[in-house]
């Protein structure tokens, strides 16, 4: 898994790439949590996620988690099928804010 | 038909190959527990110390207040049949002596082996039994964690760590229990009794009871879960696996402690 | 087929208990993605099947490749490995008496990864989600009923969200509104999950409600392995038995019959 990080003014973007697994998911998991430490509204970017697994939705769910008692914005964009599948069967779809694309998310602003 | 003296004759050969069995299955059992504990972190299977520290608190701490008082008894009724016996000879100053060495050689490590046998022996195998039966153990084998060294492994290393422990604490309570009576009895001020306790006391009759101790503790622990582990049919088969730790716990210890202690004395 | 798209294949599997012969020659295979559902009348050996199936036997002979690895070979690291793709949930639940239904779903979590303890909570807490056992974490498996344990312990069985998936009599026991909702679970995890479903039940309709290939067993041979369709449409007399519920009217060898009978005797 490659975890690529942007600056969207004012977003932080955090884009998973690849695997989102077992063996992956805490990279992920402190990339998030990291760039909530900047106090900055972040979006992850599911695009090229070609697979992504309960850990990986969990450490999601801890970022949205922790973003929402600091206020701060958190969304998801581009959610690739299988992550939507994982997020379906918990009925998370209907929790996390899913944006399109990162443009879409700029333009509603 | 089959001759009588035929058919003994095929009982009793059934039967010893079935204690064969058992005894190349408890030996099996015991090798396994000790890999897990020394080799199971590279396994990536460690022993987890949270579980050992669990365990000891059960069979070890808890088992406190019953084998004072067992100890304190014992203690003091090997007071009262020492000087009973010695006035005879008009030796009752001997007594100490005699006290001394039958507890921290013999009594204490044989009750705290007894009790602990008693009140853990059962827990163990009734507890593994009912796992076993409910399919607890095939859960977590299919999980990938070995029962050996979930449920035995750190069983056999807490009953390793608290019953030497247990054992000191029934050498001193019963050393107590001795001169308490004997101060009534003979007016023998108790910190003369323990002066001269010590005095007579060498280390080697304090480590000859531990050493049985540990014998004691891997005993309990492997008749214990092996019991458990082959419980087969339903509750009465617990029933049956905790009466029979109990028991073979029971005599294991004290022939265990009968050849252990004509090796040493040789 | 192609070979590499099994997820299960079963050829030729040949099992005793003791002397006995309980399946013979059993050969079937599913694929990704796909729900297989073992039947059979009582005593026929689906529990038998499955538990080899899990790795918990040596067969005689045969070999069960899963995900394209024989596990009659294998070694057992590689195992451990395989294991970590396999969830199971027993007939009885068999939950961990002593762990709280929490703990429970999160054992295998603990043994298999180094995840956070935060994101380990939230997994286990979604695998609850997903079987309508929210906010029961805490319980002991003691205080929950017949149909929240089969649902706390597919919870524990997906918790890592394997890619086989093992359920003994998901219906047995339960009434038939929770056992529709059990069907229904299992629907929706293979369709979210792509995951590989091998369900043994003796329940018709649920069979037909959620099989994509049925296996059916009769005395510890494969009477068919097809289609949902197939299987309906068949004629052999014992398949239709089953459908039907008619009791066995099998033809009599005298011969045998009073050899049964007599055994032992003359
Ligand atoms: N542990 C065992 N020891 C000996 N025989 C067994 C054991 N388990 C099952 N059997 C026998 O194997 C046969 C198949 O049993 P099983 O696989 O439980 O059937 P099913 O699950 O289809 O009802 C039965 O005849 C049963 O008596
Ligand atoms: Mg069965």
């Amino acid at each position: 898994m490659d975890i690529k990080i942007e600056d969207w003014p004012p977003f932080k973007i955090v884009r998973l790439c690849g695997d989102v697994d077992l063996h992956s998911s805490p990279r992920a998991r402190e990339a998030i949590l990291d760039c909530l430490k900047l106090k900055a509204p972040l979006l992850v970017e599911l695009s090229a996620v070609s697979y992504m697994d309960s850990s990986g939705v969990a450490s999601l769910v801890e970022g949205y988690q922790t973003a929402k008692k600091q206020g701060l914005e958190f969304g998801l964009v581009a959610v690739a099928q299988s992550a939507m599948n994982v997020l379906k069967l918990a009925r998370l779809d209907k929790v996390f804010p899913i944006h399109a694309s990162i443009e879409e998310r700029l333009e509603s602003a | 038909m089959p001759d009588p003296l035929t058919s003994f004759v095929a009982l009793v050969g059934q039967r010893s190959l079935q204690a064969v069995r058992e005894v190349g299955y408890h030996a099996a059992l015991l090798v396994e527990a000790f890999y897990w504990l020394l080799f199971g972190r590279w396994r990536r299977q460690p022993v987890r110390l949270s579980a050992v520290f669990k365990e000891a608190v059960g069979v070890g701490v808890n088992a406190i207040p019953i084998v004072a008082l067992a100890s304190f008894a014992v203690g003091m009724m090997l007071a009262i049949q020492g000087i009973y016996t010695l006035r005879t000879f008009g030796a009752e100053g001997q007594v100490v002596l005699g006290i001394s060495l039958s507890v921290t050689r013999e009594f204490a490590p044989l009750i705290t082996g007894i009790f602990v046998a008693g009140r853990s022996g059962s827990a163990i195998a009734a507890r593994i039994g009912t796992m076993q039966i409910s399919q607890e153990i095939d859960a977590l084998r299919v999980i990938g964690i070995n029962p050996v060294r979930y449920l035995v492994a750190p069983l056999l290393a807490a009953m390793l760590l608290t019953l030497p422990a247990l054992t000191i604490l029934s050498d001193l309570i019963a050393l107590f229990g001795g001169a308490l009576y004997c101060a009534g009895e003979l007016s023998l001020p108790m910190g003369i009794f323990f002066d001269r306790s010590f005095e007579v006391l060498v280390a080697d009759d304090v480590i000859h009871g531990v050493l049985k101790s540990f014998i004691f503790a891997v005993i309990i622990t492997l008749i214990g879960t092996a019991n458990g582990f082959n419980v087969s049919a339903g509750a009465e088969g617990v029933g049956q696996a905790t009466t029979r730790s109990v028991v073979l716990g029971c005599i294991g210890i004290i022939l265990a402690d009968m050849v252990f202690t004509f090796l040493m004395s040789r | 087929m192609n070979a590499s798209d099994l997820a299960i294949d079963v050829k030729n599997l040949v099992t005793h208990y003791g002397t006995r012969k309980i399946l013979d020659g059993i050969s079937f295979q599913a694929r990704q993605g796909e729900i297989m559902v073992i039947m059979g009348g009582s005593g026929s050996g689906k529990s038998t099947l499955l538990r080899h199936l899990l790795g918990l036997h040596q067969p005689t002979s045969g070999s069960i490749s899963l995900l394209g690895k024989d596990i009659t070979q294998l070694s057992a690291d590689a195992m451990y490995d395989l294991r970590k793709n396999m969830g199971v949930a027993f007939q009885g639940g068999a939950l961990f008496n002593s762990m709280t239904v929490g703990e429970n779903v999160e054992l295998p979590l603990r043994e298999h990864t180094r995840l956070d303890e935060n994101t380990m909570r939230i997994m286990s807490r979604m695998k609850l989600e997903v079987v309508h056992l929210a906010g029961f974490e805490n319980l002991m498996p003691s205080e929950l009923s017949g149909g929240m344990i089969k649902r706390a312990a597919l919870a524990r069985a997906i918790v890592m969200d394997p890619r086989l998936l093992f359920f003994d009599e998901p219906s047995a026991g339960l009434d038939p509104v929770v056992s529709a909702e059990l069907d229904e679970l299992i629907l929706i995890l293979r369709d979210a999950m792509n995951m590989t479903i091998v369900v043994v039940t003796h329940e018709l309709e649920s069979a037909f409600k959620i099989a994509d290939r049925i296996t059916v067993l009769d005395q510890g041979r494969i009477l068919m392995s097809d289609t949902v369709a197939a299987v309906r449409a068949s004629d052999n007399e014992r398949i239709q038995s089953l459908l039907n519920r008619t009791p066995r009217n099998e033809a009599i060898n005298p011969d045998e019959y009073m050899e049964r009978l007599t055994r032992e005797i003359f």
